[in-house]
């Protein structure tokens, strides 16, 4: 787990590993009155082994907060918990609960079908569906229910524009989706999920299987449609987390560590594990 | 310090290569030393062979063709003819060793008469007569002859269609009235005499029950205008809904027999419309009398050199010469240039693709077996598709995977190595003799009227309980409750036996499953389609399954991210992307089905269909008659030949026309999948 042995003790980091329980690090300006996400004391169990430790997180309404940690750390399941994606795992179990705009998203009551058309996701690797182009992009209206050509036509424009996918496929809207490359398609995967005007975006190291070009274009992406949508996003790449989010939440062993604006935690953050870790001294 | 060896042979696998190569050449040699057999063989059994005429060491003339030569026992080099004249009394084949022939000639005149009936016939060709009231006046001879031949050939065709458009066209169709005619008044005999299913009810009785329904009725509105609990509302339509049915169904006008006065009038009835189509049943056989009164009298003798006798008109009037229709073709073998040979094989091809079969089907076309091997072909992949992929799809997709599944899947696969005849007997029993028997003349041992209403009453109980735990599912993937599922599968087992048992149904067929002549509970083209779907199953079900689990996972969580629910995914995801592994297995089931002989025997292939199961009377298809294929016709023409050496050749073109249609079935359904593919095509990621 470390590259150069940690100069300092880490107070939060070494309670983590002896399996303590420590508040995480949590900025004045991240705490808000009016998240969109509220996360409480969320754990999650898959089968036997723990892998999220009763999580608190709040997300800022109209910003982009990047989740950052080494691997394994729970990033991916804590945003597949917001949408429930983890409910089809075998084996299964949480506790805790997390609010998506005040309304509970685990309980008896919650229609899951429901919350997820409230949600848009995007994974790590690009998985577009096997149709054309445009039912592609408006797959979530249609299986809503929406069946007018001329609704779903201008959604279709309107997603591909936002998702600056639009002047390339215009012209194509009918061909099957697979035969784009790998970099259209993941930005054909952010139309298709903003499509529906989601309440958050949940993007899942949307750039990992991108060359740095592509990076960038989805990159500049996220700058255009944060000022429309809450974006949530896991990322590997520091330059990444400080380029495109307001807020920054680091992770590690299923536990939240510190939170807080990008610029602080990459400048001035609370914590020596957080420094190692966005400098890569450790992690 | 590590010693780097040089690489061995066997490392890089030089002599298992060479076994991998030489399989691969064993298996493609022996499909094409297959392939070239047949296609070899069928091209020559067509082809004009030139007529010899014999003289043999006893002085006596014959006439024939080469088939084939051996050394036979004792180095006796002999040569195999085919000399014809079946009607002579002998074998139309013959083995002439090669030592009592004297003299081989090939005469000019010399002519292989292709003919409607019999055979065969080598002779020289003589003269054309017209038989006149006192004797017979000579029209052609010599160099007259075939321009005569020629003109009063085609006369003859031209009679011969004008007998058969009256035969297959009015007459059939008067005969087709006649027999409606004719089954009307029986079906209303039967109904009169027996009476169908239970008594009919007492008229108290039945009032009692419409009160009842009323009564059901108005409390199912009473309790929804109050708003009582979901599963009373519920309970109380049900019964209001089985009173309606029951009221409706045992009504007094619904039950009631045929009266003695409606039997009187429909025989009535009958009878004036039966004397109309007899009289034009009549005039039309007058007309056909006429023609053939005309086609009489036009004949053609061509004479057999040994016995010097003409072909006869037949057996039992050898005196009286053929007439000019009974010519199919005649070959002047000997005189023809290689173009003419070459126009007389695309006739005979011709002749051989596009007529019905004549003579024990050692003659004529063989159109009706391939329309019944392409119609039962796209019947069985009609009927196997869909039933696979939704078997997989419950199997792969909804089904929890576990032992049962694994149990199921197994099975499946054991499937497919029973023997194929032995679906052949179970679809015998099954879809011909119980499914069809019953949808000829209804359940055997039916319910009496209340125990049956009971069974009715408690699967619609179970459905409406299976529908209340079932409300609570559609939410979440994946999570189903037992208690729906175990409801379901009893409303089902309780639907079958319900239907199974009825009283209120006796069949659609019973006037004529009564006179002995079954119409679906028989073997049958739908039967046999049938049979094969299950014989095929198996194919489709795997390559299904295998083409669903090939679908990736992210595919499906893309979709369940967008708010798909479960079903919505399989729908508009799972199956469009398992689209062509599940067509590759259509194509599979298709080649396997269309290539199956054994079972076909037993549920519904005949020797000889009159009828194609498609036809232009209602109602169109057929689906109740029996059929030809290509593969028991290969079989008949094979083994069950009167005459082997004549319909050999038959059985080469017949097995080429088999392999080609299979061939062509499959390139069809592989270029649809190419489509497929071309729209899914995946860029490299
Ligand atoms: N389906 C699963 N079944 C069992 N354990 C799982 C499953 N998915 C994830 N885990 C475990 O949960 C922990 C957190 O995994 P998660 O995928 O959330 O990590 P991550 O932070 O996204 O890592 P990465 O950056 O490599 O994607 C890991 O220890 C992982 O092994
Ligand atoms: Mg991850």
């Amino acid at each position: 787990m470390t590259i150069s042995t940690p100069q300092r003790g880490y107070r939060v980091v070494d309670a983590i590993r002896a399996g303590e329980a420590v508040a995480p690090e949590v900025h004045k300006a991240a705490r808000t009155d009016d998240p969109v996400l509220e996360v409480h004391g969320f754990s999650l169990w898959y089968g036997k082994s723990r892998a999220l430790h009763a999580v608190d997180m709040a997300v800022h309404r109209g910003k982009v907060t990047a989740i950052v940690g080494p691997s394994g750390c729970g990033k991916s399941t804590l945003l597949r918990s917001v949408n429930r994606l983890n409910d089809l795992v075998d084996g299964v179990r949480t506790d805790g609960d997390i609010l998506l705009n005040g309304s509970p998203v685990y309980g008896s009551g919650v229609d899951v079908i429901t919350l997820r058309k409230r949600l848009g996701m995007v994974f790590q690797k690009p998985n577009p569906f096997p149709m054309s182009i445009r039912d592609n992009v408006v797959y979530p209206l249609v299986i809503d229910g929406e069946r007018r050509r001329k609704v779903l036509n201008e959604a279709a424009e309107r997603a591909l524009t936002a998702a600056a996918l639009w002047d390339e496929v215009k012209d194509r809207l009918r061909e099957s989706a697979l035969g784009l490359s790998g970099g259209q398609q993941q930005r054909l995967c952010i139309a298709r999920a903003v499509v529906a005007d989601p309440e958050v975006l949940l993007l899942d190291e949307p750039c990992s299987a991108l060359d740095p070009v592509a990076t960038l274009r989805i990159e500049e992406l996220i700058h255009q449609i944060a000022s429309r949508y809450t974006v949530l996003i896991v990322t590997h790449n520091m330059q990444q987390a400080t380029r495109v989010s307001d807020f920054t939440a680091f992770m590690y062993l299923g536990r939240l560590v510190e939170y807080g604006p990008t610029a602080a935690v990459f400048q001035s953050p609370h914590l020596p594990e957080t420094e190692d870790y966005v400098t890569g001294r450790f992690g | 310090m590590i010693v780097k060896r040089r690489t061995p042979q066997s490392a890089s696998g030089e002599p298992i290569v060479w076994v991998f190569g030489l399989a691969l050449v064993a298996s493609l040699a022996a499909i094409v030393v297959l392939i070239g057999m047949i296609v070899v063989r069928a091209s020559e059994s067509f082809w004009v062979r030139p007529i010899e005429q014999l003289t043999l060491a006893d002085g006596s003339q014959r006439l024939g063709s080469v088939v084939r030569r051996e050394v036979g026992e004792g180095g006796v080099s002999r040569t195999l003819y085919q000399v014809g004249n079946r009607d002579l009394g002998q074998g139309s084949f013959t083995w002439i060793a090669d030592r009592e022939v004297e003299g081989v000639s090939r005469p000019a005149q010399a002519v292989m008469l292709e003919r409607s009936a019999w055979g065969v016939w080598f002779g020289l060709p003589t003269r054309i007569v017209r038989l006149t009231e006192g004797g017979a006046e000579p029209l052609g001879e010599g160099d007259t002859f075939w321009a005569e031949f020629e003109r009063q050939h085609a006369e003859a065709i031209e009679r011969e269609r004008a007998i058969e458009a009256l035969d297959e066209g009015e007459l059939a169709d008067v005969n087709r009235e006649r027999e409606a005619w004719r089954l009307r008044i029986a079906d209303v005999r039967r109904r009169a005499s027996e009476s169908g299913g239970p008594a009919p009810l007492p008229v108290w009785a039945w009032g009692v029950a419409v009160l009842a329904a009323c009564g059901a009725g108005a409390g199912a509105v009473a309790v929804r205008r109050v708003g009582g609990a979901r599963a009373w509302r519920l309970a109380l339509a049900v019964l209001a809904f089985l009173a309606v049915g029951f009221v409706a169904i045992e009504a007094p006008w619904v039950r009631r027999a045929p009266s003695a006065a409606e039997v009187a009038a429909v025989q009535a009835e009958a009878e004036k419309a039966l004397a109309t189509l007899d009289a034009e049943a009549a005039s039309v056989e007058a007309r056909i009398k006429a023609i053939e009164a005309e086609d009489a009298k036009y004949r053609v003798e061509v004479v057999d050199p040994l016995t010097g006798r003409f072909a006869p008109e037949s057996l039992s009037s050898p005196d009286v010469p053929m007439r000019v229709s009974q010519v199919v073709r005649v070959v002047r073998a000997n005189e023809l240039s290689f173009g003419e040979k070459l126009r007389v094989l695309g006739a005979r091809w011709w002749e051989f693709l596009s007529p019905e079969p004549r003579e024990a089907n050692s003659e004529g076309g063989v159109f009706p077996v391939i329309f019944g091997t392409v119609a039962l072909t796209i019947l069985l992949s009609l009927a196997v598709v869909p039933l696979g992929v939704v078997a997989a799809l419950y199997l792969r997709e909804y089904a929890k995977q576990g032992l049962m599944t694994s149990v199921l899947r197994v099975a499946v696969n054991n499937l497919a190595g029973v023997p194929s005849v032995v679906y052949g007997v179970f679809g015998l029993g099954f879809f011909c003799y119980a499914v069809g028997g019953y949808v000829d003349t209804g359940p055997a041992e039916p319910l009496p009227r209340l125990p049956w209403w009971g069974l009715v009453a408690a699967m619609a109980v179970i459905m409406a309980a299976a529908l209340t735990l079932g409300a609570g599912v559609v939410r979440g993937p994946g999570r189903r409750g037992w208690g729906a599922g175990l409801c379901w599968s009893a409303a089902v087992v309780l639907l079958i036996v319900v239907v199974m048992k009825t009283p209120y149904f006796d069949g659609f067929f019973a006037t004529r499953a009564a006179e002995g002549s079954p119409t679906f509970g028989a073997r049958g083209i739908l039967w046999a389609s049938l049979t094969l779907a299950l014989l095929t199953l198996p194919v489709v079900i795997v390559a299904t399954e295998e083409a669903i689990a090939a679908v990736p996972r992210s595919m499906r969580e893309g979709s369940y991210g967008c708010g798909a629910t479960k079903w919505q995914t399989v729908r508009r995801v799972v199956i469009p992307g398992a689209l062509p592994g599940i067509m590759t297995g259509a194509i599979l089931a298709m080649a396997r089905g269309a290539g199956e002989v054994a079972p076909l025997m037993l549920v519904g292939a005949a020797k000889h269909a009159s009828e194609l199961p498609v036809s232009t009377d209602p109602p169109y298809l057929h689906l109740d008659r029996t059929f030809m294929h290509l593969g028991y016709h290969i079989f008949d023409l094979g083994y069950m030949s009167q005459d082997l050496e004549a319909t050999r050749p038959l059985v080469w073109t017949t097995t080429l026309l088999l392999i080609a249609i299979v061939l062509i079935l499959n390139s069809i359904a592989i270029a649809v999948r190419g489509r497929l593919r071309g729209r899914l095509v995946s860029a490299a990621v």
